[in-house]
């Protein structure tokens, strides 16, 4: 037993090792080469972790954050449902695709951000017009995400279902759904980062506050640090981000044999 | 008809009369029906209650699809079919289908597997649960009852699958190539486990297969089919003690009956023949072949 815990820690320490030791090399790089070689535009890893510590206690790089966060929630909850619904029709209904897949495919392959001057001119500088632009961007990996999974249920189960006279409900919620959520859960993943990316970028264009604004506005007043800080903290989100998505998802879909997907 | 006179004393749990079937073509010229494919062609088949009946046949003789017929997964074009007496209009809870490929669902456990029909006869979840429980513990496979179905080997999957269409209590089963997909010994085990569960129920069954041994094995009778299209060319008694263990398939009776569904497969050139079904009645088998564009 011992012998087997002493070989399970080596183990562990052995795998943070081999997950972390690139970052820390890199980090330490940006502390040392600083030293040695100045340049406004690089400062060094310890200036920006001050930077970020003061606008953290200030309350700047809350706010920015929430806000940013707040945008990105409501913009992916709302482009999650609607990408999920209207999914189900495409995928279930041959007709209903037949007629909206040209427009879709158009719509899909129009860049989001290229759309942002015109949400802002529509309505406004505020929260909404960025929260309905991250609707828009992730509203298609949903909708193309959810289509897939319903035209990949199983038609064996789907018989196996009807052989036990399940009605149209029934067989909704208890084949096609649970048939397609592996596809809208990696859809879901894919348009939680996708929102960061867009809220970004929304930002940058026209906002009051938010992390995507913090950046712009310190860079093009020359406050480097403050940019870098943001920046680091947007990197930040991005990883917590993923990973909770990711482990949703895994966790809602143990009943898959992993073993034959890796 | 004088048939309906004999058949009064005895209600049969399976009926068909002469059922047919026919894929229309959706490339019509000039309103001809050339592209038509007939699958199944006057199939006529009584089964009483209790009865294991076999259906041997060569791949694509329409075998599998005369029982999603009976399952009311798919309509009949010409002839009509029965269960309990009942026509046919769809899926219902008085048979179940088990399938070649298992159909287990792969997000619910062996236990959620087994209460689906259940859940849709809308039984309450603590009846539900021990209901499932009994059939899983049924088929031996209580310990399992928590894991999902990739975990379970084919066999095991089978003898679910089977455990989830008793679950709702059907009077008919109806098992397409049901053991096609596992290993020899595994198969072996799964008929001994079938014929008891069969004892111990006392339901309905008719067993589609290709395997010649395994539709004398199993059944009381053995039914015939050639393809081309799809008829019951024969169906013979299995007059042969129960309960049957392995030793039987080296009896000569066996052997004899295997012989002659043997020679009633391999014998395609001659299409038509007097039968014996059986109640005793003589009917004419499978008429002249059809051409098939």
């Amino acid at each position: 037993m011992k012998m087997q815990d002493k070989f399970k820690i080596k183990y562990r320490l052995l795998s943070l090792f081999e997950s972390t030791v690139v970052i820390i090399v890199l980090l330490l790089v940006w502390i040392v080469v600083p030293i040695f070689y100045k340049n406004m535009y690089a400062p060094s890893l310890l200036t920006v972790l001050a930077e970020l510590w003061k606008t953290l206690l200030s309350g700047e790089l809350l706010l920015n954050t929430y806000t940013s966060l707040k945008v990105c929630f409501f913009g992916l909850l709302a482009g999650t449902v609607s990408g999920i619904v209207l999914g189900l029709l495409l995928g279930w209904y041959r007709k209903v695709e037949l007629y909206l897949d040209p427009i879709l495919q158009v719509m899909r392959n129009t860049s989001t951000l290229a759309l942002l001057p015109l949400f802002v001119l529509m309505f406004g500088v505020g929260d909404l017009s960025k929260i309905l632009l991250i609707m828009w961007g992730t509203f298609f990996p949903m909708l193309i995400n959810t289509t897939q999974g319903v035209k990949n249920a199983d038609p064996t189960l789907i018989s196996s279902a009807r052989s036990m006279s399940v009605g149209n409900m029934g067989l909704f919620f208890k084949v096609i759904l649970p048939s397609a959520s592996p596809y809208i859960l990696s859809g879901f993943r894919l348009s939680a980062g996708a929102s960061l990316i867009i809220v970004v970028g929304a930002e940058m264009l026209g906002a009051f506050h938010g992390l995507g604004r913090m950046v712009f506005f310190s860079s093009t007043n020359y406050f480097i640090d403050k940019m870098y800080a943001a920046i680091i903290t947007l990197a930040i989100l991005g990883v917590v981000v993923n990973a909770l998505t990711t482990k949703l998802e895994d966790s809602l879909t143990k009943w898959q044999d992993k073993s034959v997907l890796s | 008809m004088s048939e309906s006179k004999e058949h009064r004393n005895n209600i049969y749990r399976i009926r068909a009369e002469g059922v047919g079937l026919v894929y229309r073509s959706n490339h019509r010229k000039n309103g001809a029906d050339s592209g038509d494919f007939r699958a199944l062609r006057n199939v006529s088949l009584n089964v009483k209650e209790g009865e294991f009946l076999s259906l041997v046949g060569p791949s694509g003789c329409g075998k599998s699809t005369f029982l999603y017929i009976l399952s009311g997964l798919r309509k009949l074009s010409e002839g009509a079919a029965w269960i309990n007496e009942t026509p046919i209009t769809g899926p219902a809870l008085d048979r179940g289908i088990i399938m070649q490929a298992y159909a287990l669902f792969p997000w619910r456990t062996i236990r959620k597997n087994v209460e689906f029909g259940l859940e849709v006869k809308k039984l309450p979840k603590k009846e539900r649960r021990a209901t499932a429980d009994r059939f899983i513990e049924l088929v031996g496979l209580s310990e399992f009852a928590d894991k999902y179905p990739y975990e379970l080997s084919g066999g095991m999957k089978q003898r679910i699958a089977i455990a989830r269409a008793l679950a709702y209590d059907p009077d008919v089963l109806l098992m397409d190539e049901p053991f096609a997909a596992v290993d020899e010994q595994t198969r072996g085990l799964l008929h001994e486990e079938l014929l008891r569960i069969w004892d111990k129920t006392n339901k309905t069954i008719i067993f589609v297969t290709h395997s010649i041994d395994e539709s004398i094995f199993l059944a009381d009778r053995v039914a015939v089919m050639s393809p081309c299209p799809g008829t019951i060319k024969a169906i013979l008694d299995i007059d042969l003690p129960r309960p049957r263990t392995p030793e039987i398939k080296s009896d000569p009776k066996f052997g004899s009956y295997r012989n002659r569904v043997w020679q009633l497969l391999q014998n395609e050139g001659e299409r038509t023949e007097e039968i014996t079904s059986a109640d005793g009645r003589k009917r004419l088998g499978a008429a002249p072949q059809e051409a098939v564009i």
